[in-house]
């Protein structure tokens, strides 16, 4: 793929990501509930305020975050004495027009809680999720492949696993999550690993002790990600490899001489792996989503508890970054999957 | 390469074993205590979680502190109550004195001029302090003592003394080194008479991004910021000269004991008891009440913890709409009183932690409080008679109708309530159940917070059941009772002018015999009229090390006082 289908191709994922940010801001922005903002804060501290001053700083409060010009460039509306739909331009000062052009100077604008800038908000929780996301995927595909290889030469003993990885699916996670805990981290059963976070920073470790530290603290969170995710994925990937084990081929590699370990690693469990390729455009956008559950019992300040924060909060320009951003990610993954499709299936590359 | 490899897992196994502590020691100098959430905004003047009131608490002196034992405020910054002279029939006057002791960091004194400054930031146009403006513009002006530096009057609108004092003074010399400010007054601010220094000041005040750097404005509190990791945990430290330890007697409101307090934030209260359990953490208030219970059961934990309960002003409500045409008569709100049950409900809720109460004044309030009214008990008879009263008609299907034939109206209810919150399932499941069989269809809605705020405001629910916080020192019903306020706050839509004369007398009256009249009247007036009925009223629950010795707890939120905690010494080795 070179020249025109690669720029055709850029484009229109260029498009894609354009339409899915658009349509993100102008729904979020409709839904905006603009006595909200005053009601949570008075709320909190309790200070009640009168209805006129209510309204007056309602309206200082939106005019701070740009939400007192329109939403769009055109207002839609229907008279009601003629039934007519009327429509009504509003050039370029409108909520939209400044979104996109702050974005397009890669200014994600400002935390409504904090003031914070969107993107800064985003690196100090990426910074939380990906250590753990990346481990329990990391952690998932290696035991997704020890397993199934395992299984491959125990037919024996699939069954009854598969049943046990089946149930274990039926878990919820945070079911599973708050199990270890109470099992790994309890001083009346087994007090193992730490109940939450990632340790007090005020104590000092030496940076030889860093990565140690942070895999034991991150050891239950994982744990629980990879105890929910490995069961779907050895269920198909064991389906794949069986498939692939009936296959002529392989009675083709057995006939040569090859024996069954190399018949598996070299023969089928390649062919097998490539439907797994499209979990890659699942696996991308989760790694960057975070996981709330884990991270709110955890106590872990990552994507997951801020999408879920700032969206009971209504802070839009930090959800509709995070969720921006969970959204381009996966349209990246779908690129690379398409990509890497192409590299490993030389069909796919003479249909393109 | 080869070498490599297995270097590297021996690392990572060794940095791994050397830091398999789950446990870390117990040391007298720091106190490790549980929050909920983060305090995500530092910035002195927007106070709007639990959590930052307390830090700015520990961070911040304000010239008046509310204080739950003296039911009202007490001095704090002020070296005594401040007088009062009333100057027309809308403007008070308000003379405060500071403490002579009371310093900033820098050595420098603590003065009027810092509070005019204050004052001045919170009237500056263009900085993100909306709601601090608003609440606080009763303060008018300031009129500085030519004599005193440390005296100064406050020109106030209303009666309410302790608006006037009750916000964070900030630094003078760290947050306009030059006085730049000095040269406007606060009327000129608020009429935005001197817009160019108001833009200049508000910009440099923005590029300190207090919110998130709080150590920029040095408060005169006993502690300072040591380490903020937004959502983790936040550690203040004790300064190790405050001016208050000059003092020979400092008064509870003056009392910093611990040397350093760390607050970690833990969103899940199972997590948050396993933590203090295994001793990650020292101390755990506004625990629920299942947890709480069942570390009082444990004999291991009993040696380890101290559990304290104190009656809080927090109560739980069933609010009616008044406006449906359902619950328009008083009559039917009363009846629809006497479907819940109080103490069952304490008991499946609070595990019996809670008290019942005739009104939304506590009972703790003794004087205030109208003991003559009859506590609204369980009685589905009572509440058949009193539908019928209202003009309730049984039909034969079992349902209840009212009005004429062409037109008549169905009593079926919602419940609405916050989604996920047990004590509020409870209660509605609880009146469902009753109403259910006495023929009321109910139906039950949990719904998401903003989503229901906006319903509430709309006035779209028939029976709310929520949360609301009372005090010790302020009786001003105005936002949540006050026909003025129907569709802002008066979530109910209650409009009555008895009450509306009840209401505005108590705000304007300072004599304690003529208040506790008035309140005792209105509570009467509300037993009548029920636009809401107060279901119990909360303890608050706090376990914690016994190593931390004697727990001030406070029936305000967050239940304790932490900068009066004072550990117990470790024993000797």
């Amino acid at each position: 793929m070179a020249g025109w289908p690669l720029l055709r191709y850029t484009a229109r994922t260029l498009l894609a990501a354009w339409f899915i940010l658009s349509g993100l801001f102008l729904l979020s922005r409709a839904h905006t509930d603009r006595n909200t903002f005053l009601q949570n804060s008075t709320e909190g501290n309790g200070r009640r305020l009168s209805a006129s001053d209510q309204a007056h700083t309602t309206q200082q409060l939106l005019q701070r975050y740009g939400l007192d010009v329109p939403l769009f460039y055109v207002t839609l509306g229907s008279a009601a004495a003629t039934g007519h739909i009327s429509w009504r331009w509003h050039g370029s000062r409108n909520q939209y027009h400044q979104w996109f052009r702050q974005l397009l100077a890669g200014d994600l604008g400002t935390s409504y809680r904090d003031g914070a800038p969107v993107t800064e908000v985003l690196s100090q929780s990426l910074s939380y999720t990906l250590p753990l996301t990346l481990l329990a995927a990391l952690g998932s595909m290696g035991l997704t492949l020890a397993l199934v290889l395992w299984l491959s030469h125990r037919p024996r003993w699939r069954s009854a696993w598969l049943s046990g990885l089946h149930v274990l699916r039926a878990l919820p996670l945070f079911l599973l999550a708050t199990c270890l805990l109470l099992l790994l981290a309890n001083p009346d059963v087994l007090a193992w690993f730490p109940t939450f976070g990632l340790g007090l920073e005020v104590e000092e470790v030496a940076w030889w002790q860093q990565p140690g530290r942070l895999l034991y603290f991150l050891t239950l969170p994982t744990l629980s990600l990879v105890l929910v995710t490995v069961p779907g994925l050895v269920v198909q990937l064991n389906g794949a490899l069986q498939h692939e084990l009936e296959q002529p081929y392989i009675a083709t590699a057995r006939a040569k001489g090859a024996s069954s370990i190399r018949v598996v690693r070299h023969h089928a469990l390649r062919n097998a792996l490539l439907p797994t390729v499209a979990l890659l455009s699942e696996l991308l956008p989760n790694l960057v989503a975070g996981a709330t559950v884990v991270e709110v019992l955890f106590a872990l300040p990552g994507m997951g508890r801020l999408l879920a924060e700032s969206a009971a909060a209504q802070d839009y320009p930090v959800l509709l970054g995070a969720v921006g951003l969970v959204a381009l990610v996966r349209v990246a993954a779908q690129v690379l999957a398409d990509g890497l499709y192409r590299v490993l299936d030389p069909r796919i590359r003479t249909h393109a | 390469m080869k070498q490599l490899l297995p270097g590297l897992i021996l690392l990572l196994w060794a940095s791994l074993c050397s830091s398999c502590s789950p446990t870390p020691a117990e040391t007298s100098s720091t106190i490790r205590i549980r929050w909920a959430r983060d305090p995500e905004n530092l910035d002195p003047l927007i106070v709007d979680n639990p959590s930052a009131n307390e830090t700015i608490n520990l961070l911040h002196c304000s010239l008046l502190q509310a204080s739950e034992a003296a039911r009202g405020y007490t001095p704090w910054l002020a070296a005594a109550m401040p007088t009062t002279q009333a100057l027309n029939d809308s403007l008070l006057l308000i003379t405060y004195q500071i403490r002579p002791e009371a310093t900033w960091d820098n050595g420098s004194p603590v003065l009027a001029r810092d509070v005019a400054f204050t004052l001045k930031v919170m009237n500056c146009p263009g900085l993100p302090i909306e709601i601090a403006q608003a609440h606080y513009g009763v303060i008018r002006d300031i009129r500085l003592d030519p004599q005193d530096s440390r005296r100064f009057t406050l020109v106030c609108v209303g009666q309410d003394v302790g608006t006037s004092g009750d916000y964070a003074i900030l630094p003078e010399y760290a947050l306009d080194p030059q006085g730049k400010l000095r040269t406007v007054s606060v009327p000129e601010l608020r009429r935005q008479q001197q817009p160019a220094l108001a833009a200049e000041f508000a910009r440099r005040y923005q590029s300190l991004e207090l919110a998130r750097h709080p150590e920029r404005a040095p408060g005169c509190g006993p502690y300072r910021l040591v380490k903020w990791q937004n959502g983790r945990s936040l550690t203040l430290q004790r300064k190790t000269s405050w001016w208050a330890d000059k003092l020979s007697a400092p008064p509870a409101v003056l009392q910093a004991f611990p040397e350093r307090l760390t607050f970690q934030v833990i969103p899940d209260a199972a997590t948050a008891t396993l933590a203090l359990r295994r001793g990650e953490l020292d101390l755990y208030s506004l625990m629920p009440a299942g947890e709480f219970a069942r570390l009082q059961q444990s004999a291991t934990d009993t040696q380890r913890l101290q559990f304290h309960t104190i009656d809080s002003y927090q109560f739980l409500t069933a609010s009616f709409n008044v406006r449906r045409p359902a619950l328009q008569n008083r009559l039917t709100r009363q009846a629809l009183t006497h479907l819940f049950n109080v103490p069952a409900l304490i008991q499946a809720s609070q595990q019996g932690a809670a008290y019942p109460s005739v009104s939304l004044i506590s009972p703790r309030l003794k004087p205030y409080y109208n003991d003559s009214l009859p506590l609204p008990d369980f009685n589905p008879a009572q509440a058949v008679q009193l539908l019928q009263q209202a003009g309730w008609q049984r039909s034969a299907t079992g349902s209840w109708l009212r009005g004429t034939t062409a037109q008549p109206v169905l009593l079926k209810l919602s419940v609405s309530y916050r989604a996920g919150e047990p004590s509020f399932e409870t209660a509605a499941l609880q009146f469902r159940a009753a109403a259910t069989a006495l023929g009321i269809p109910v139906e039950l809605r949990p719904t998401e917070p903003s989503l229901l705020s906006r319903q509430v405001r709309a006035g779209e629910t028939d029976i709310l059941i929520n949360n609301l916080s009372g005090q010790p020192f302020s009786y001003d019903f105005t936002s949540l009772l006050h026909s003025s306020s129907v569709g802002v706050s008066n979530f109910t839509g209650f409009s009555n002018p008895a009450a509306d004369n009840l209401i505005e007398q108590l705000v304007a009256t300072q004599q304690p015999a003529r208040k506790i009249i008035l309140l005792r009247r209105f509570q009467r007036l509300l037993a009548q009229e029920r636009p809401f009925t107060v279901l119990y009223f909360l303890k608050y629950r706090i376990a914690a090390t016994r190593r931390l010795g004697h727990i001030p707890v406070t029936g305000l939120k967050p239940g304790y006082e932490a900068a009066r905690i004072r550990p117990l010494p470790l024993p000797v080795q």
